[in-house]
């Protein structure tokens, strides 16, 4: 087995943290896991994106050119990423911020940062579009996801972990195919 | 656990009293991770206001006989070498971890393994050497910097880790071996005279031929490690198309390749310094002799191919792929001169010559 | 009839500038760009951009800059100066690079009472590499090298550089201002005038510090962070002038 999922998008929408929460939770269950997040020099805007690579076996490359899933929050990720996708492979976008990719490999459209707004906070976009990506890559088991969230909210505000948990859920429970 | 925190879960580990730091990037993490956990241990951090100012921190913890850190990336390290320099003269323990930005100047935050000859060749003034340690995984950043506190004791001698960014930033699972937090006894440390004579610590020997004699006592130390301390890894070395000499990240990306050469015929080792100083010549030699040629792919402009050519001394062509200022070689443009070689080899070896 | 109210002036460039909202960075920017044009300068200013946040202040001035090591902007432009006397040379400074690992570079420039401006921005924190202590940080303040608050006994309390600078006898000018709302940043703009100036003038060594807002690293949003600059970090350093015309001036 071996997944390489690309989550990308501008700096603050939280990409860096989904990475490391399916990273955090892979590792209880495969056996090699790699993330790299990667950051423009910038602390705010700029692009932001991180690898997370799962695998039965040795993994030689934390960052390979080509990936089987990708998660691309925003229009500038988009054009900058899409060819990393290998054929037949799982794009996953959120379609509030991104235009439809033109000639694309089937994506997942989720308005990812409406929803978000609905439930309470815009931050929690990256959250729903994780939801979305378990429910159809299931490699690690949601329980485990769950709490990698739970602990990345510790010692914040309840509320916050409360709007992230239930946009994580309704990811989960998103059901748009193309 | 990211490389940078298995570097400072490690040093603490090993007993590191004190560490000492100053920001920049990429290498923050290890400083942000100290300062939250060595003062609830009772251990010394200090952001102090330099990297000149943190080695120097060092150069004193050492003096008193325990164990200090300091880590930085490439401009901060090229700081510290006055205070590298001073540590081999006056023969002190202390780790410096390098965290390898692309260079010159100020460069750029991407990695790179351009500060090789600094660590290896010198970089600071006079005849020494630091043992150089080069981890490729975030298990390795942990063993090594643990390792790295015991050789340092072990030689009274500065000791290096060096990584770069990609490794710093990269998240893998890691195995918190036990380790070894007693360091031996330091009857030479600045510990307060009482009941003994004074302790000097100094590198200054303006005495008739001082200075000299004491240069071959290091130079005998450096010849000490050399036999004992040589550390690489080998992977279907014997008799391949293309010997890869890799270390580092681009160890990492080379086995990968060597691993998909397979695919179209081309049987492709590899030979993974561990250690760049003291730098393995006699075990690359070996490998390299039944080898039809070595690659050595470096970020860097070719500091560690110079050697590797001393190492393999004509056995095999030896031929480079590098990239530069923070640019990281990429699987395909590997794979695409691993099948370049593999022509030329198979051409030369059907009696071409 | 049209009457222009305010236009971008010469001096800075139409590149969006990286900063945060709220930074204090891009207010300081435009002062600097105001006085440089009113003074006329523009083509004889040369600037020395610091290694932090504003390390790409070259693409937002629209005039001669350079980079230099962290820390040695003093240094560098002492360098140009001395062999350029009839250029404007200003350095443009934070937290770290003027007063940690730049300080003796600060203290020696002023001592020697070279004739250039330094502008300081203090914000308390290092924002560029992530929020790391500043030798300006506040006791108590949490940032990510004093996660528990700044703890005077083993770190230090804050360095205050006006008054630093001002026990040496050859600074010119020496004046501290609040980037906390309109009328600290008239203030702001009245002070480095004042500084480039006294340069122009060839008076000799004009240090402006300005306290400024860095609502990422100080944990606040924009508007909290002017009320934390024009309250707790005036109160720790004072605004005022400390130096004018060659003369102490008491608090």
């Amino acid at each position: 087995m071996l997944e390489r999922v690309l989550i990308a998008g501008s700096g603050g929408q939280g990409v860096i943290l989904a990475g490391r929460i399916v990273a955090s939770a892979a590792m209880r269950s495969v056996p090699h896991v790699t993330f790299f997040p990667s950051y423009g020099a910038e602390v705010r805007g700029g692009t932001s994106n991180c690898q997370t690579v799962l695998s039965t076996d040795e993994i030689h490359s934390p960052l390979p050119s080509r990936v089987d899933s990708m998660i691309v929050m925003n229009q500038p990720s988009m054009e900058r990423y899409r060819k990393m996708l290998v054929r037949g492979g799982l794009m996953i976008e959120n379609s509030t911020l991104c235009g439809r990719p033109p000639g694309a490999t089937a994506a997942i459209s989720v308005p990812a940062t409406e929803m978000a707004e609905y439930l309470g906070s815009i931050r929690a976009a990256n959250m729903i579009l994780l939801g979305v990506y378990l429910r159809r890559k299931k490699l690690i088991p949601v329980e485990d996801v769950e709490s990698e969230i739970r602990s990345a909210f510790v010692g914040k505000d309840d509320s916050l972990l409360k709007i992230n948990i239930e946009a994580f859920h309704a990811g989960l429970a998103y059901d748009r195919s193309p | 656990m990211t490389g940078n925190d298995a570097i400072a879960e490690a040093a603490i580990r090993a007993g590191c009293d004190a560490y000492y730091g100053y920001p920049i990037t990429p290498q923050n993490e290890i400083a942000n991770y100290m300062a939250r956990h060595m003062p609830a241990r009772g251990r010394v951090f200090i952001q102090a206001e330099s990297e000149l100012a943190a080695i120097n921190m060092v150069f004193g913890t050492a003096v008193a006989g325990r164990r200090a850190m300091t880590s930085s990336s490439s401009p901060g390290v090229s700081l510290k070498q006055e205070g590298i320099s001073y540590l081999a003269g006056a023969e002190l323990p202390a780790v410096i971890v390098n965290v390898q930005r692309g260079g010159p100047g100020l460069g750029n935050i991407a990695p790179s393994q351009s500060d090789y000859f600094q660590a290896v060749k010198g970089g600071g003034h006079g005849d020494y050497h630091q043992i150089v340690l080069a981890p490729h995984s975030v298990q390795e950043m942990y063993d090594l910097t643990a390792l790295a506190f015991d050789l340092a004791d072990r030689y009274r001698n500065p000791v290096m880790v060096l990584s770069d960014g990609r490794l710093g930033q990269m998240m893998e699972p890691v195995t918190l071996h036990e380790v070894r937090s007693r360091p031996p006894p330091k009857p030479w440390a600045l510990t307060g005279a009482r009941g003994r004579k004074p302790n000097l610590i100094r590198s200054l020997l303006l005495g008739e031929g001082e200075l000299e004699r004491h240069n071959l006592r290091l130079q005998r130390k450096y010849a000490r490690i050399s036999r004992s301390e040589q550390r690489w890894e080998e992977r279907n070395a014997r008799n391949c198309d293309v010997l890869i000499v890799a270390y580092g990240t681009c160890a990492r990306i080379a086995k990968g390749c060597a691993a998909a050469a397979a695919d179209f015929g081309l049987k492709a080792g590899l030979f993974r310094p561990i250690s760049l100083w003291p730098f393995p010549y006699r075990p690359m030699r070996r490998a390299a002799s039944s080898a039809k040629c070595v690659l050595v792919v470096e970020m860097s402009a070719g500091q560690m191919l110079e050697d590797v050519r001393l190492a393999v001394a004509g056995m095999a062509p030896v031929f480079f792929l590098g990239r530069m200022g923070g640019g990281v070689p990429e699987e395909g443009e590997v794979l695409r001169r691993l099948r370049a070689l593999a022509k030329t080899t198979r051409r030369r070896s059907h009696g071409a010559e | 009839m049209k009457t222009v109210l305010y236009k971008r002036p010469k001096s800075l460039t139409s590149v969006p500038t990286h900063y945060c909202p709220g930074c204090g960075h891009g207010i300081v920017h435009r002062l600097i760009a105001e006085v440089v044009d009113e003074l006329g300068i523009r083509e004889r200013t040369i600037g020395i951009a610091p290694v932090g946040c504003a390390v790409l202040a070259y693409f937002y001035f629209n005039f001669d800059v350079t980079e230099a090591a962290h820390g040695r902007c003093a240094a560098v432009a002492t360098g140009i100066k001395r062999v350029l006397p009839d250029r404007i040379v200003f350095s443009y400074q934070g937290d770290g690079d003027l007063a940690a690992i730049g300080l003796a570079e600060t203290i020696h420039a002023a001592n020697r009472g070279e004739n250039i401006t330094v502008v300081f921005v203090n914000n308390t924190v290092y924002g560029m590499t992530g929020g790391q202590m500043a030798p300006t940080t506040l006791v108590g303040q949490k940032t990510s090298t004093s996660p528990d608050g700044r703890d005077a006994p083993t770190m230090g309390p804050p360095l205050r550089m006006c008054e630093l600078l001002n026990t040496l006898p050859s600074p010119y000018h020496i004046e501290r201002v609040a980037l906390d709302g309109p009328a600290g940043v008239r203030k702001a703009r009245n002070a480095l005038m004042k500084a480039f100036r006294a340069q122009l003038e060839n008076k000799g060594y004009s240090f402006v510090e300005i306290l400024a807002s860095c609502p990422t690293h100080q944990r606040l949003s924009p508007a909290q962070a002017l009320k934390f600059v024009g309250g707790e970090m005036a109160a720790q350093f004072p605004v005022r002038v400390f130096r004018e015309e060659g003369k102490a001036v008491n608090a």
